[in-house]
């Protein structure tokens, strides 16, 4: 680590009565980085977005954002830092160019200034056919770009993301992380929370939370070398073949295989090292799937998250 | 960067236009009150004239037709027909078709030569009492006359002793819109400008933008004020048009300044709207909004003195009405319209009005928390 971290905290904890929506959470992250937040509904991204953005009060423990306390400096902080929240908040009434318009007021920006980044942020977000249109009138793959353009206009160091991809389609999904890489290579620094395993991949840094806690932090790649996610003596198997489902049930029931899940149309299977290839396909033909195609992988960030999170469990289910 | 209404402007900005692009909520502010004020103007008209009244004449005779005269001459009562009987008279009121009977017993001419007393008997319905107060009096009235009258007849005098000679300031004619319609135009302005306020906040609150606009340097007091300033604007114009309501059509003439009026209403307009945005930070969703707004409406209607005298309330109802913004506006525009009072006459009306104004605006910006829990 050449920089200083852009974002930190520490035990960060907040509490809503008796229920604790986020337990002493710790990481930091660096400028520049794309920080992929992670976890099941419930499980506290939100929060920690809101804790992060001073829109909530800590419990205990502390997050920093470029060395200003969010809790207590949280002008200095809302200066710094842009954010996206979960429904793409924006004014129906008004136009895209109304609403860029605001955004940018309502961060003191005006003359020269404004229109220079309005002008570049349109031409980025690609919204100048639409900027006469309401904001109501917006597919939702627009008014993600629009959301994202507003909360951007201020020139933020930081920009959070609050489930940006939820509810688009695929193709707007591919822009959108495209433009984030570019803004990246800028040295702005991204968090963004996701449901989707393929975007975790994309990040140069990923957290996983489950039950309020964080659960995992750190570089893909990583991570895929923890211990946890592959235990001594086991290997991960591919195989493609017909009938996956009966294929599944077959390789279950087989000795030695500890997990098996089906990916579309193969499986993933982590299974100890001494069982064999030759093992695997007498089975599958006994299961009446002659032929299949077996090959040697490394874990997915799912395969990451599984594990650890079965871990955390204490091993149950 | 760091001023205290940082944001102000932007928050103008849109606050405007999201008002010019959704006409309907303009006209949900506006449109209500107005009906309102138009129907309390006309209905709450307590001028008792042409009261519906029918006649049992038993005695027929020219002077039981003169004292019948005598108390349609007085204007409160009309003639509508008829009766046979008492048991007819009786049921013409219960049936609604008169709210007075005259009746005339045989023998009333023949009493009066004869210089006993001679009876008329005024069948009154009760429940409505404010046209049975009004019947009651004009009977008296005439009756009384009429004894006096005759009392005088042999001692040779053509005057009464003793008359009254009222002069009514203000509303010689005592019409009642004269009374009402400033008070409406109180409660009215309550309903919309209050609620006009009490949905903003609370509308960003459920789409969740108040979230982003948190999440941003906005300041609390620029957010308020932002908020304030377009309905103030809005409501001010409202204002005009129902002065003008009050002058052209109910034809109430103003007898004071209207720079008073002026400032009296845009001091009153600044509480209502400082309280609406009061209770959009407490409510978390617009119907709370909505009963919150009603909370306070119920008792101005009541307790502010616009329909009902204070001074004849029970305490309690009366000290209610005494932290109502509404109480302070109608005595002031009655004052004002009336009797052509100037602002130092009523300075504490307009010192508590804008003092609990600011108080709540100054409450909504402290209490505001630029947090969302």
């Amino acid at each position: 680590m050449l920089a200083e971290p852009m974002i930190e905290c520490e035990n960060l904890t907040r509490r809503f009565g008796h229920f604790t929506a986020v337990d002493h959470v710790s990481f930091s992250i660096a400028r520049g980085s794309i920080f992929g937040f992670l976890g099941p509904n419930g499980s506290g991204k939100s929060t920690v977005i809101r804790l992060l953005c001073g829109l909530l009060e800590p419990s205990d423990g502390f997050a920093r954002i470029a060395g200003f306390d969010v809790a207590k400096q949280t002008d200095e902080i809302k200066n710094l830092i842009g954010y996206m929240s979960q429904k793409f908040s924006l004014y129906d009434e008004l136009t895209v160019h109304e609403n860029l318009q605001f955004y940018g007021r309502l961060y003191g920006m005006r003359g020269p200034r404004l229109r220079g980044r309005y002008d570049e942020l349109v031409a980025l977000t690609h919204l100048g056919p639409y900027l006469t249109r309401r904001a109501s009138q917006l597919s939702g793959g627009w008014r993600q770009r629009l959301a994202m353009a507003c909360s951007l206009l201020h020139e933020p160091t930081v920009l959070f993301l609050d489930e940006p991809t939820a509810g688009i389609d695929p193709v707007a999904r591919r822009e959108l992380w495209d433009l984030l890489f570019e803004f990246s290579s800028h040295g702005m620094t991204l968090f963004v929370t996701t449901h989707y395993m393929d975007e975790a991949e994309r990040c140069s840094h990923v957290g996983y939370i489950h039950m309020s806690k964080l659960v995992v932090c750190g570089v893909p790649d990583d991570l895929k070398l923890m211990p946890a996610v592959n235990p001594p003596g086991t290997k991960r198997l591919d195989i493609a073949c017909d009938h996956v489902t009966v294929g599944l049930q077959a390789m279950r029931h087989l000795n030695g295989v500890r997990t098996a899940t089906v990916f579309g149309q193969s499986m993933h299977l982590l299974v100890d090292q001494n069982v064999s290839e030759q093992v695997i396909r007498s089975e599958l033909t006994r299961a009446g799937i002659p032929h299949a195609e077996i090959y040697l992988i490394g874990p997915s960030l799912e395969d990451v998250f599984v594990a650890l999170t079965v871990q955390n469990n204490g091993g149950g289910k | 960067m760091k001023t205290p209404f940082r944001g102000f402007t932007a928050i103008l900005y849109k606050e405007f236009l999201v008002v010019r692009r959704d006409p309907m909520t303009l006209f949900f502010m506006f449109f209500p009150p107005l009906i309102q004020m138009i129907a309390f103007g006309f209905a709450l008209d307590t001028d008792v004239k042409n009261v519906a009244t029918v006649v049992l004449d038993e005695d027929r005779t020219v002077e039981s037709r003169q004292i019948v005269e005598r108390f349609v001459n007085t204007g409160t009562f009309k003639l509508v027909g008829e009766v046979a009987s008492s048991k007819e008279l009786s049921r013409a009121i219960r049936t609604g078709k008169a709210f007075v009977g005259i009746e005339i017993p045989p023998g009333f001419t023949r009493d009066l030569d004869a210089g006993r007393t001679a009876r008329v008997q005024v069948i009154i319905d009760g429940s409505n009492s404010t046209i049975a107060s009004s019947a009651l009096n004009s009977s008296i009235g005439v009756t009384f006359r009429e004894s006096i009258l005759r009392l005088l007849g042999p001692s040779g005098a053509r005057d009464v002793p003793v008359e009254v000679r009222p002069q009514i300031l203000y509303n010689p004619a005592m019409r009642s819109p004269n009374f009402f319609v400033p008070g409406v135009i109180g409660i009215m302005l309550q309903l919309a400008a209050t609620f006009a306020t009490a949905m903003s906040l609370v509308r960003e609150r459920e789409r969740g933008t108040l979230e982003q606009l948190l999440a941003s340097p906005l300041s609390r007091w620029g957010l308020m004020l932002g908020k304030l300033i377009p309905y103030l604007v809005i409501s001010a114009v409202m204002a005009i048009v129902v002065l003008g309501i009050m002058r052209w059509v109910f034809l109430v003439p103003v007898a004071g300044s209207l720079t008073a009026l002026a400032v009296a209403t845009l001091v009153y307009i600044f509480t209502l709207l400082s309280l609406g945005l009061l209770i959009s930070t407490r409510a978390q969703n617009q119907i709370q909004a909505l009963q919150m707004t009603m909370v306070f409406m119920m008792p101005s209607v009541f307790f502010s003195g616009f329909i009902f005298p204070r001074d004849t309330m029970p305490w309690i109802f009366s000290a209610i009405g005494s932290v109502l913004p509404a109480t302070y506006f109608i005595e002031l525009m009655r004052a004002i319209v009336l009797r052509g009072a100037s602002l130092a006459d009523f300075w504490v009306n307009l010192v508590v009005l804008s003092g609990m104004g600011l108080a709540m605006f100054a409450l909504c910006a402290l209490r505001f928390q630029r947090r969302i829990a």
